[in-house]
C-alpha cells in the first residue's frame, strides 16, 4: 500500500470488550500531530473484522482502520504483537506510530520500536507542532522525576517515530462524520516464536484488608468523635470504592481494627487520593501517608499541620462535609 | 541460578531541582544520589532467587564514577560482583544506546535471568529491560511482582491494570522488569559493606565494549520546571459547594473518579 | 537492725572494762589440726574448682580494646563511694541496702577475726583477746556480728516471707525465690552467732570449742559455695566496679573489620564475662525497666544472666549465636535505651553496651529482620532522616519560620533535629525557643541542611547507618566552623556530644533546658499558681546528669509539681532507643503507663524537655480522654512570659 501517504499509526486497545478509554485519547493525540503537519490518521486493533466493536470507534474519523487478525492474537502476548505490529508498519510506513501508554504497551512497545532501530517516547503529556511541519519536527513533552520536571524531546533521522500518550493527557475528541476504510491485516506469525506463555488473568483475592494496594483511601481520625459515627465515613468510603483506614486513636480505642491504622506504628500507603478526615495531621501519622499522589483534608481547625500537606482542604465540620461529599460523589458516579 | 540485575543510580528523590546552564538537565551539584526504587527491589528478587536456589549475583550498572557507590551498596546486601559500564556522558545516548552498552557488557555472561527494575525515577522512559531483551534475542515479561523457577525456565506474577494480574511462563534465559512494592527491601549492613569490598567490580568503557554511539534518534532538547507548585488549594463556600468544588477536583485534575 | 553510732558509749565502757572477752577453745591435738588443714584443703579445693573456672572464662575472653585503665582517679572514686560506703545499695533500696551494708561492713571487720580464728586452729592465733587491742577489735567485731546478724534475718524474712517479685528469675520455673540465698544467709547468721556466743562462755571451755569448730565448719562451707552461687558478687563486683567502662551507656567502638558487635561468645569481652558472673540477681535492673513493667519479654537481668549462661555452657570462644540459646533477638529490641537498669545496677554491671552490643550483632550482620525497622534503616539511608521525609521539608519551615541560616558569625547552631524540622509540634518548641534567643538577643542559626544525629540508628545497633551520618555531620559542621549546638532534643544532645566522638571531635553541645536556666534571671518573671508535673527524659536526666535545670525553668512559671517517679528513676515514654519508629508494643503502653503517673500528680500541664518525649505522651494522653493536662515543652513555659511578639520586635 506504498500508495498511501505518509501518516500516523494508532494502535488502539481493548479492555473489557471495550476499545478503552485511553484509546482515545491517544487518537485524539494523533490527530493533534496530523493536522499540524498534514498527514492522515490510521487506526489498528487486533481483533477479527467481524467484531462489532469496529462500529463503536468514534471520534474524529481515521482514514483506515485495520483489523489485525490471528488466532495467535487471542491472548497477549509481547512476541506475537510485536511481531504483528511490525509487520503492519512495514506495511502502512507511517511517520509516527502513537500508543495509548497501558501496561500492555510498555511490555512490547519498546521491544517493536527497537525493531526499527527506533526509541519509545513514552507517557508522553503534550504535543507541540510547529510552522514548517518538513522543517521543524514537533516536541513531545514529557515528565521527569515524578513530575518535578518537564523535559521536550524530539526525534531525529528518519524512520517512524514512536509515541505513547499518557492517560488523561488529551481529551478524546467528539465524533465527526467521515469515510473509513476496514481492512484486514493477516500478519505471518509462527507459534514457535511466541517464547512466553501467559495464563489467565485474575484478580487477587480480597480476603484480607490491603491498605496497600487500594487506590483511594478514606482515612479517619479522632475528629470523628465517636465509634457510632463512623457509618458517615464508612458511606463516603463505599461511594468513592475507596478502603476505609485511621489513625492511631481510632484503631487504639478498637473502633477499627489494627490492620486499618495508617502511620509509623501501622501500615504506609501511597494511593492515588488519600483523603484524612478529622485528623490532625501528627508526624506519626504523616510518615503513613505523605507518598500519596493527592491528599485531601478534612478539618474544622484551619491550623491543623495535616493541611500543610494537603493538595486540597475544605475548613469546615466533618459531619456537615462529608454526607455533602458523599451525595456529590453518588452524584458524579450517576 | 546466575542473575544479572541491571541497576541505575538516579538523584534522590528529594533533591533540590534546579536547571543546569545548558537547560538541559538538572544542576547536580549539591546533589546525592541513589539506587533507582525499582532497581532496589529487583536486587532483592535476584538476592532471594539466589538464597532459594543457589547461584551467582552480578550488578550492572551504567554511569560515571560516582556509580561504584551505589554499586558498592548492592554488593553490601548481597550481589556477589559486579560489571561497571564507566561512562562520563551517558547523556549523549538514548535509552537504545544505553541497552547497547549493556547488552555487550554482558553477552558473554550466560545468564540464566537479567532483571531490572520497571523504570528509573529520573527519566522514568521504562524501557531499558525490555530493549535489552529484544538486544539479546530473549523473551521478557514486564511489570513483575514474584519469580518462581519452573520446568525449563520461570513462572512469574505480572501485575495487569485495575488490580488484576496474571502468570506467566517463559524458558530462560529471559529478562524481567520488576515492578515496586512487593518485596521486602533489606537494609545495608555494615557486614555486607566489609565483605563489598573484596568483591570484584569490572570496569569497562564503552569503547571497549566496541559500542560506538550511534546517532540518538531521541533527544532531549531542555527542562523545565512546571509552573504548577504543590499548595494547598482550600475550596470555600457551604459544605455542599466545597464537597461539588472537591468532586469536581477528584474527577478532572486528580483523574480519581 | 543498729547502727554502730547509736550504741550508747556507757555500753561501750562497759565492755571496754572487761565485761566480755572472746573465748577462745586452747590447745588443739595434732589430730584436730590436721582434720582442720584436710578440710581447709577440701574447701579450698571445691572453691577453685568452680572459681577457678569462672577466672579462666573471663580471662579467655576477648580484650577490651577501647579499654584503659587510666585516670585512675574516677575508679578510685567509684570504688570507695559504691564498694565501701555502699552507696548505691543503700540510696536506691535504703532498707535492705542498709542492712546489705551492715552484713558487708560485717565481712570486712571479719577479715582479721577470721583469719586469727584459723590461725588459732593451728596454734598460732596472733590476736590476743584478752589484750588491749584484741578486745577492742573482738568487740567493735562483736557489734558489727549483731548488726550483721540482725540484717541477715531482715534479709531472709524479705526474700522467703514478703518476697519482692524482682528477686524471682521468671526465666527458670521453679526460681520463684532462691534457696541458695537462704543457706548462705543460714551460715552467715551461723558465723556471727557462734562468733558472738563465743563471750559468753568459758575460756578453753568445751563450750568454747564447740562454737570454734562451729564457725569454722560454717566457714568452710561458705567459701566453696561462693564461687557457685549469685554470692560471687562478693568477690567480683568490687573489680567490676572499679574496671567500669567509665560512662554512662558507653557503647565501645566496634574493633577492627571483624567486629560486628556482640555476634557469637568470641565477641564477649572480659569486661562483660565479668560484669555476667557478677551479678547478684537482685533484680533492680528488672523492678525499673519500663518494658519488663509492661508485660515485655524483656527482663534485663535475664539479659545479664543469659549471657553468664551462655559463658556456662558454651564458654568465651564459641561460635554459637548469643542471640539464641539464652537471649531472645525480640526482647534485646524491645529496650528503650533508658538506662534504668544501668543506673541502679549496684554491682558495676554496664547493661546498655551488653543490650546495644546484641542489637548491633545482629543489625550489623542482617539477623534482624523487622519491617518497622527496616524501613527506618532505609529512610536514614536514602532521606537521611527517621521520619523518611524528603528535606524540602525542613526548608520549607525553615523559610516559614525565617529562621536564619547558620554562616559561623552567630554564637550558637541550632539543631532542629528530626522533630525540631519536621513534626509540627517540634516545630512550635523550636519557635518558641527561638522568641526567647530573639528576646535574650542570643544570635544563632540553623545548618542549611541537617541529617539525622544517627542516635535511632545507633541505640538500634545500626553501626553502617550511624556512621555515615555521624561522619557527614561532622563534616558539614566542620565547614560551617560550628562551635556551640544548642537543641531541643536530649538525644540529639547525647549522641552528638559521645557517640560522635567516634568519628572526630564533636562540636561543643547543650541541651536548651540548661539555656533556659541559665539565663532565666534575665527573662521576665510571670510565676502564677499553676501545678507543672515535669517529667525527666531519660536522656537527659540518666544520661546527662540535669535535673534541676529544667526544674528551675518549670517553677519559674508555676508551681512545680513531681511525678512518683522522678529524677534518677524516672520512668521512660518508651520513645527511646530507635522504639519511637518501631511497630506496636506487646503488653501495656509505655508512654500510657507513664502519662497516667503524670496525670496523678493532679497537675494542669505537663512540663516535657524532650520532643519525643513529647509526641510520645500527646497519643497517651488523647486516650486519656476529655481534661487531661496540656502538653508544653519547657521552652513554651519559658516564652509564655515573654511580651507579646511584637513587643519584642520592637525592642530589637
Amino acid at each position: 500500500m506504498s500508495e498511501l501517504t505518509s501518516g500516523v499509526l494508532v494502535f488502539l486497545e481493548i479492555k473489557n470488550r471495550e476499545i478503552s478509554r485511553i484509546s482515545w485519547e491517544a487518537m485524539a493525540a494523533a490527530h493533534t500531530l496530523a493536522e499540524g503537519h498534514g498527514l492522515s490518521v490510521d487506526v489498528a486493533l487486533v481483533s477479527s473484522p467481524g467484531n462489532p466493536i469496529f462500529e463503536t470507534i468514534h471520534g474524529k474519523a481515521p482514514r483506515t482502520v485495520y483489523a489485525i487478525d490471528h488466532p495467535l492474537l487471542h491472548e497477549y502476548t509481547a512476541d506475537g504483537f510485536a511481531a504483528a505490529y511490525a509487520q503492519l508498519i512495514e506495511q502502512v510506513n507511517p511517520s509516527y506510530v502513537v500508543f495509548p501508554h497501558t501496561y500492555q504497551v510498555r511490555d512490547f512497545a519498546p521491544c517493536l520500536a527497537t525493531r526499527f532501530k527506533q526509541v519509545l517516547i513514552s507517557d508522553v503529556t503534550g504535543i507541540e507542532t510547529h510552522a514548517g511541519a518538513e522543517t521543524a519536527p514537533p516536541t513531545f513533552i514529557r515528565q521527569l522525576l515524578q513530575g518535578k520536571l518537564n523535559a521536550h524531546y524530539r526525534h531525529r533521522g528518519t524512520g517512524p517515530c514512536f509515541l505513547s500518550i499518557q492517560a488523561g493527557a488529551f481529551r478524546a475528541d467528539a465524533a465527526e462524520a467521515g469515510a473509513t476504510t476496514l481492512a484486514t491485516f493477516e500478519p505471518r506469525l509462527d507459534a514457535a516464536k511466541i517464547r512466553t506463555k501467559p495464563g489467565e488473568p485474575f484478580r487477587a483475592s480480597a480476603q484480607t484488608v490491603d491498605l496497600g494496594s487500594a487506590s483511594i483511601l478514606v482515612s479517619v481520625g479522632r475528629g470523628i468523635k465517636e465509634e457510632a459515627n463512623l457509618p458517615i465515613v464508612q458511606e463516603l468510603a463505599t461511594a468513592l470504592g475507596a478502603e476505609l483506614a485511621a489513625s492511631r486513636p481510632i484503631c487504639d480505642s478498637g473502633w477499627l481494627p489494627m490492620e486499618r491504622q495508617v502511620g509509623s506504628s501501622g501500615q504506609t500507603v501511597a494511593p492515588k487520593v488519600y483523603l484524612a478526615i478529622g485528623i490532625s495531621g501528627a508526624i506519626q501519622h504523616l510518615v503513613g501517608m505523605k507518598g500519596s499522589q493527592c491528599i485531601v483534608a478534612i478539618n474544622k481547625d484551619e491550623n491543623a499541620p495535616i493541611f500543610e500537606v494537603a493538595d486540597y482542604g475544605i475548613v469546615g465540620d466533618l459531619f456537615d462535609v462529608v454526607p455533602a461529599l458523599t451525595a456529590a460523589v453518588l452524584k458524579a458516579k450517576g | 541460578m546466575k542473575i544479572i540485575v541491571a541497576i541505575k543510580q538516579v538523584p534522590e528523590r528529594d533533591a533540590r531541582i534546579r536547571i543546569d546552564a545548558e537547560g538541559t538537565w538538572i544542576d547536580l551539584q549539591d546533589v546525592e544520589f541513589t539506587l533507582n526504587e525499582s532497581d532496589a527491589y529487583a536486587l532483592e528478587e535476584a538476592l532471594q532467587l539466589k538464597e532459594e536456589h543457589g547461584g551467582e549475583v552480578v550488578v550492572l550498572s551504567a554511569g560515571p564514577e560516582r556509580v561504584g557507590k551505589t554499586i558498592r551498596e548492592a554488593l553490601a546486601k548481597g550481589a556477589d560482583r559486579a560489571i561497571h559500564v564507566e561512562s562520563d556522558d551517558l547523556a549523549a545516548y538514548d535509552a537504545l544506546g544505553v541497552a547497547r552498552l549493556l547488552a555487550a557488557a554482558v553477552k558473554d555472561e550466560q545468564a540464566d535471568l537479567i532483571l531490572t527494575g520497571l523504570q528509573s525515577d529520573d527519566l522514568g522512559l521504562g524501557q531499558t529491560g525490555v530493549i535489552l531483551a529484544e538486544l539479546l534475542g530473549l523473551p521478557h515479561a514486564s511489570l513483575i511482582l514474584k519469580i518462581e523457577a519452573a520446568e525449563g525456565g520461570v513462572k512469574v506474577l505480572r501485575e495487569l491494570e485495575d488490580g488484576w494480574f496474571q502468570h506467566v511462563e517463559l524458558p530462560t534465559p529471559a529478562v524481567l522488569t520488576i515492578q515496586s512494592g512487593n518485596s521486602k527491601l533489606r537494609y545495608a549492613t555494615l557486614m555486607g559493606i566489609k565483605k563489598a569490598k573484596t568483591k570484584e567490580v569490572r570496569r569497562v568503557t564503552p569503547l571497549e565494549l566496541a559500542a560506538e554511539p550511534e546517532a540518538s534518534v531521541v533527544v532531549l532538547e531542555r527542562v523545565l520546571l512546571p509552573n504548577k507548585q504543590r499548595t494547598t488549594q482550600i475550596l470555600g463556600g457551604s459544605p455542599a459547594e466545597a464537597a461539588a468544588a472537591l468532586v469536581e477536583k477528584l474527577r478532572f485534575e486528580v483523574r480519581a473518579l | 537492725m543498729v547502727p554502730v553510732d547509736v550504741i550508747p558509749s556507757r555500753l561501750l565502757c562497759m565492755s571496754l572494762a572487761g565485761a566480755g572477752v572472746l573465748s577462745e577453745p586452747g590447745h588443739f591435738s595434732w589430730l584436730e589440726k590436721l582434720l582442720l588443714l584436710l578440710l581447709i584443703v577440701l574447701s579450698g579445693t571445691l572453691f577453685w574448682k568452680r572459681f577457678g573456672v569462672v577466672v579462666g572464662k573471663i580471662l579467655g575472653a576477648r580484650r577490651d580494646a577501647g579499654f584503659r585503665l587510666f585516670p585512675i582517679g574516677k575508679r578510685v572514686w567509684d570504688f570507695f563511694w559504691e564498694v565501701l560506703c555502699q552507696a548505691k545499695v543503700i540510696r536506691e533500696r535504703p532498707l535492705p541496702g542498709l542492712a546489705h551494708a551492715f552484713v558487708f561492713w560485717s565481712f570486712l571487720a571479719f577479715a582479721l577475726v577470721t583469719l586469727n580464728h584459723v590461725a588459732v586452729g593451728f596454734g598460732i592465733g596472733f590476736l590476743d583477746a584478752a589484750g588491749a587491742f584484741g578486745r577492742v577489735y573482738f568487740w567493735i567485731a562483736g557489734l558489727f556480728a549483731l548488726a550483721c546478724a540482725v540484717s541477715i534475718a531482715g534479709l531472709f524474712v524479705r526474700r522467703f516471707v514478703v518476697r519482692p517479685v524482682w528477686l524471682a528469675r521468671p526465666a527458670l520455673p521453679g526460681h520463684e525465690v532462691s534457696y541458695e540465698s537462704g543457706i548462705i544467709a543460714g551460715l552467715i547468721f551461723v558465723l556471727m552467732a557462734t562468733y558472738l556466743a563465743a563471750f559468753f562462755v568459758g575460756e578453753a571451755s568445751m563450750a568454747a570449742r564447740l562454737l570454734w569448730w562451729s564457725h569454722t565448719l560454717a566457714l568452710l562451707v561458705f567459701l566453696p559455695l561462693v564461687p557457685h552461687t549469685k554470692h560471687l558478687h562478693l568477690i567480683l563486683s568490687p573489680v567490676t566496679i572499679f574496671l567500669s567502662r567509665g560512662g554512662f551507656s558507653e557503647i565501645p567502638a566496634l574493633d577492627g573489620d571483624e567486629d560486628f558487635g556482640l555476634v557469637t561468645g568470641k565477641d564477649l569481652t572480659q569486661l562483660v564475662a565479668l560484669q555476667a558472673f557478677s551479678c547478684v540477681e537482685c533484680g533492680r535492673c528488672t523492678e525499673h525497666c519500663p518494658a519488663a513493667n509492661t508485660g515485655k519479654s524483656l527482663n534485663p537481668k535475664e539479659i545479664v544472666l543469659g549471657v553468664r549462661s551462655y559463658l556456662n555452657e558454651f564458654g568465651p570462644t564459641a561460635e554459637e549465636l548469643l542471640l539464641g540459646k539464652y537471649n531472645a533477638q525480640e526482647s534485646a529490641f524491645q529496650c528503650t535505651t533508658c538506662g534504668a537498669c544501668e543506673f541502679q545496677c549496684p554491682v558495676g554491671i554496664e547493661h546498655l553496651p551488653i543490650i546495644v552490643g546484641l542489637r548491633r550483632g545482629a543489625v550489623n550482620t542482617g539477623a534482624w529482620e523487622d519491617s518497622h525497622g527496616t524501613k527506618l534503616f532505609l529512610a536514614m539511608e536514602r532521606n537521611s532522616n527517621a521520619l523518611g521525609l524528603s528535606a524540602m521539608e525542613r526548608e520549607k519551615f525553615v523559610q516559614k519560620a525565617e529562621l536564619p541560616i547558620f554562616d559561623g558569625t552567630q554564637e550558637y547552631c541550632l539543631w532542629l533535629g528530626c522533630m525540631g524540622g519536621y513534626d509540627p509540634k517540634g516545630r512550635e518548641i523550636i519557635r518558641s525557643f527561638v522568641e526567647v534567643m530573639q528576646y535574650l538577643g542570643t544570635s544563632y542559626g540553623v545548618m542549611r541542611k541537617e541529617k539525622c544525629t544517627g542516635d535511632p540508628a545507633r541505640r538500634l545497633g545500626n553501626d553502617l547507618v550511624f556512621q555515615e551520618l555521624a561522619e557527614s555531620n561532622l563534616e558539614a559542621m566542620q565547614q560551617q566552623k560550628v562551635k556551640k549546638i544548642i537543641s531541643i532534643c536530649p538525644h540529639c544532645v547525647r549522641t552528638i556530644q559521645e557517640d560522635w566522638k567516634a568519628f572526630g571531635a564533636p562540636p561543643e553541645v547543650e541541651h536548651h533546658s540548661e539555656f533556659l536556666a541559665r539565663h532565666q534571671a534575665r527573662l521576665p518573671q510571670q510565676k502564677t499558681d499553676e501545678k507543672i508535673a515535669y517529667h525527666d527524659p531519660c536522656y537527659l536526666g540518666r544520661y546527662r546528669d540535669v535535673y534541676d535545670e529544667p526544674r528551675a525553668v518549670i517553677s519559674a512559671a508555676g508551681t512545680l509539681v513531681e511525678a512518683e517517679r522522678n529524677r534518677e528513676r524516672s520512668f521512660c515514654c518508651g520513645a527511646g532507643g530507635g522504639l519511637a519508629f518501631l511497630g506496636e508494643e506487646t503488653g501495656q503502653r509505655v508512654s500510657h503507663v507513664r502519662a497516667q503517673e503524670l496525670v496523678a500528680t493532679g497537675a494542669t500541664t505537663i512540663g516535657a524537655a524532650c520532643p519525643f518525649c513529647n509526641t510520645m505522651f500527646r497519643d497517651a494522653l488523647a486516650a486519656t480522654g476529655e481534661g487531661a493536662p496540656q502538653l508544653l515543652d519547657i521552652a513554651q513555659i519559658a516564652a509564655r512570659s515573654l511580651p507579646s511578639a511584637v513587643t519584642v520586635a520592637r525592642i530589637q
